[in-house]
């Protein structure tokens, strides 16, 4: 209870940083640009034609469906990707804030647990991120719909995906952050721990870069508890282009992304508990 | 019965962690302290004296590496008990983006007073910023920013009020405001921890005293038995005053062209009969080494 209410502080707080407003701003001129420079005409279930921003868009007719998915499959990556990135930038200083001086002894002092305090900023952050991938996702869904009649949940699938992956990629920075209270850093940590991610999810087409032998063995072992960022992003283009999702290796990988953030977590949280302030 | 205790400190120390595994500086060095429940106590001492590391230690901020801390008789991690104690901070630094009434509604929240916005604004009231809750305070000067901490602090009326340098960047009226709202507290039975370096604001507001000097507690009491070097006075007589019968009624030669008398008030008006009677006129009489400052200047010599 202590952490959500910690949670709705964090999301009031954050109504008044300029990086949030920027990307409030920024999706939602995203979503004028497509609604007022999208053009799409389905005829019988097929795309007649269409035009962005008076340029041809999607070739010949087909079913609207199948020629659409590209567009889909395209919104699922750029709000995976675009949500990790936009998180890491807009996030990095919500726990370094709340830990300066002056602020930390009066929360500390209140009464909630120190383990609340932090996993109440990690659950606000998540909400925060959540509620602007769904709202570029499901914002694209509704202006997809207005213009064709075709209703497609997979923007707002990828948004989930991302706030999933991201989440890893926020325990990371909240570590950084309760190891060293500096926005900077905690941002770079998330940078590296994105990176990190992106090439555990590729840790195989990667690996035989590597010299056979030890070289190619610590690779595998350092990378093989990291969460697979691009695998599921790959999941969120599969669920956009309407195919069959991989339920059980889905369901891996957010296992795995839920248990290195759950570590993580941890670690950060028995920091908190022994620091002084 | 039982004397209540609101703080309960024993052999606390705190030793900080320095660099490399290596012990830094100790701030603290076995504080013994009790704070009777309704009493209002000063704390007070030289900078780098560990106040505000004792003051950190009883709400858990740190951790004493020896020693136990009780407060209102529990266990000061315990979030129930600090639900029962308000707390300014000597930095306060509060969201810049938040008004008043979103800071006192957050702490409300977390100590779950159920408190709308008409109580949220007459608290604000009382510290002088009502006209100013819907305002962020990253426009407000330090001072008003101050009082929206008391205002916390103040919150749901705690049995405990642990202040650390309550009057720091208020005007001359707002220390006189801030000591209204700490006496009124006291009137309805709160305990008072106060840690301030401005002994006089200290001493109008406090009854007992604590003298924390390199991270040990060396005085402790009351004002009156803090003053342990006895009464002194200084005195000034018109000029034309005879010097010999001056010395005979035991004046000897103070500061600043001013006489000094060791003794009580019975021998200080004996004195002053002596002088009158051989025509001297007295101009000004004032008493010596009987304030906060004389006994924190005494504390930190490490004279009796």
């Amino acid at each position: 209870m202590n952490s959500l209410a910690v949670a709705l502080d964090l999301l009031r707080e954050a109504r008044s940083r300029r990086w949030v407003l920027a990307l409030a701003l920024g999706t939602t001129g995203l979503l004028l640009l497509v609604a007022f420079g999208l053009e799409l005409q389905v005829v019988d279930g097929a795309l007649a034609a269409s035009r962005f921003l008076g340029g041809r868009a999607f070739g010949d007719i087909r079913p609207a469906d199948v020629a659409l998915r590209p567009l889909f499959a395209g919104v699922a990556y750029a709000v995976f990707y675009g949500g990790v990135v936009v998180g890491v930038l807009v996030c990095a200083d919500f726990a370094p804030a709340a830990l300066a001086p002056g602020r930390i002894e009066q929360l500390l002092a209140l009464p909630l647990r120190r383990a609340e305090l932090l996993l109440g900023t990690y659950l606000g952050v998540l909400l925060l991120l959540g509620g602007g991938a769904l709202y570029g996702g499901a914002g694209l869904t509704l202006i997809i719909f207005a213009k064709t009649g075709l209703f497609g949940w997979a923007p707002a699938g990828a948004a989930l995906l991302a706030v999933a992956g991201f989440g890893a990629v926020y325990a990371v920075m909240l570590l950084s952050a309760v190891a060293v209270r500096s926005a900077a850093l905690s941002g770079a940590a998330g940078g590296v721990a994105a990176v990190a991610f992106v090439v555990a999810g590729q840790r195989t087409e990667l690996a035989p870069l590597f010299a056979a032998g030890w070289g190619r063995s610590l690779f595998l072992a350092l990378s093989a508890p990291l969460p697979r960022l691009t695998g599921l992003a790959d999941h969120a283009g599969r669920l956009a282009e309407g195919r069959p999702a991989e339920l059980g290796l889905l369901g891996a990988q957010l296992g795995g992304a839920a248990l290195f953030s759950a570590a993580v977590l941890a670690l950060a949280v028995t920091l908190f508990d022994r620091k002084d302030f | 019965m039982e004397r209540v205790l609101a703080i309960e400190a024993e052999g606390l120390e705190k030793r900080y962690p320095g660099r490399l595994g290596r012990p830094g500086p100790q701030a603290l060095r076995g504080v013994d302290l009790r704070v009777p429940a309704g009493a209002a106590f000063g704390l007070i001492g030289p900078n780098g004296a560990g106040k505000t590391t004792f003051v950190k230690a009883l709400l858990g901020v740190v951790h004493p590496s020896a020693g136990r801390i009780r407060l209102l008789g529990g266990d000061p991690l315990d979030p129930k008990v600090r639900a029962r104690v308000g707390y300014l901070p000597e930095r306060l630094e509060l969201s810049r983006a938040w008004t008043p009434l979103e800071v006192l509604g957050s702490v409300a929240r977390f100590k779950r007073l159920g408190l709308g916005r008409a109580q949220l604004l007459s608290r604000l009231e009382e510290v002088g910023v009502a006209g100013e809750a819907t305002r962020a305070v990253g426009g407000f000067s330090k001072g008003m920013r101050q009082r929206v901490g008391l205002a916390t602090a103040l919150l749901g009326d705690p049995e405990l009020l642990v202040l650390d340098e309550p009057t720091d960047g208020l005007d001359p009226l707002g220390r006189v405001e801030v000591r209204t709202l700490l006496q009124r507290a006291l009137a309805r039975g709160a305990t008072l921890l106060l840690n301030s370096h401005l002994l006089a604001e200290t001493e109008r507001v406090c009854g007992r005293f604590g003298v924390l000097v390199a991270g040990r507690v060396v005085r402790e009491g009351p004002l009156e038995a803090l003053v342990t070097g006895g009464a002194s006075w200084r005195v000034r007589f018109a000029p034309g005053a005879p010097a010999a019968a001056l010395q005979a009624a035991g004046f000897t030669t103070g500061d600043g062209g001013a006489l000094r008398l060791a003794g009580g008030l019975a021998a200080l008006n004996a004195a002053l009969d002596a002088a009158r009677a051989a025509g001297a006129l007295v101009s000004e009489v004032a008493a010596e080494g009987q304030d906060l400052e004389a006994v924190l200047a005494a504390a930190v010599e490490g004279q009796p």
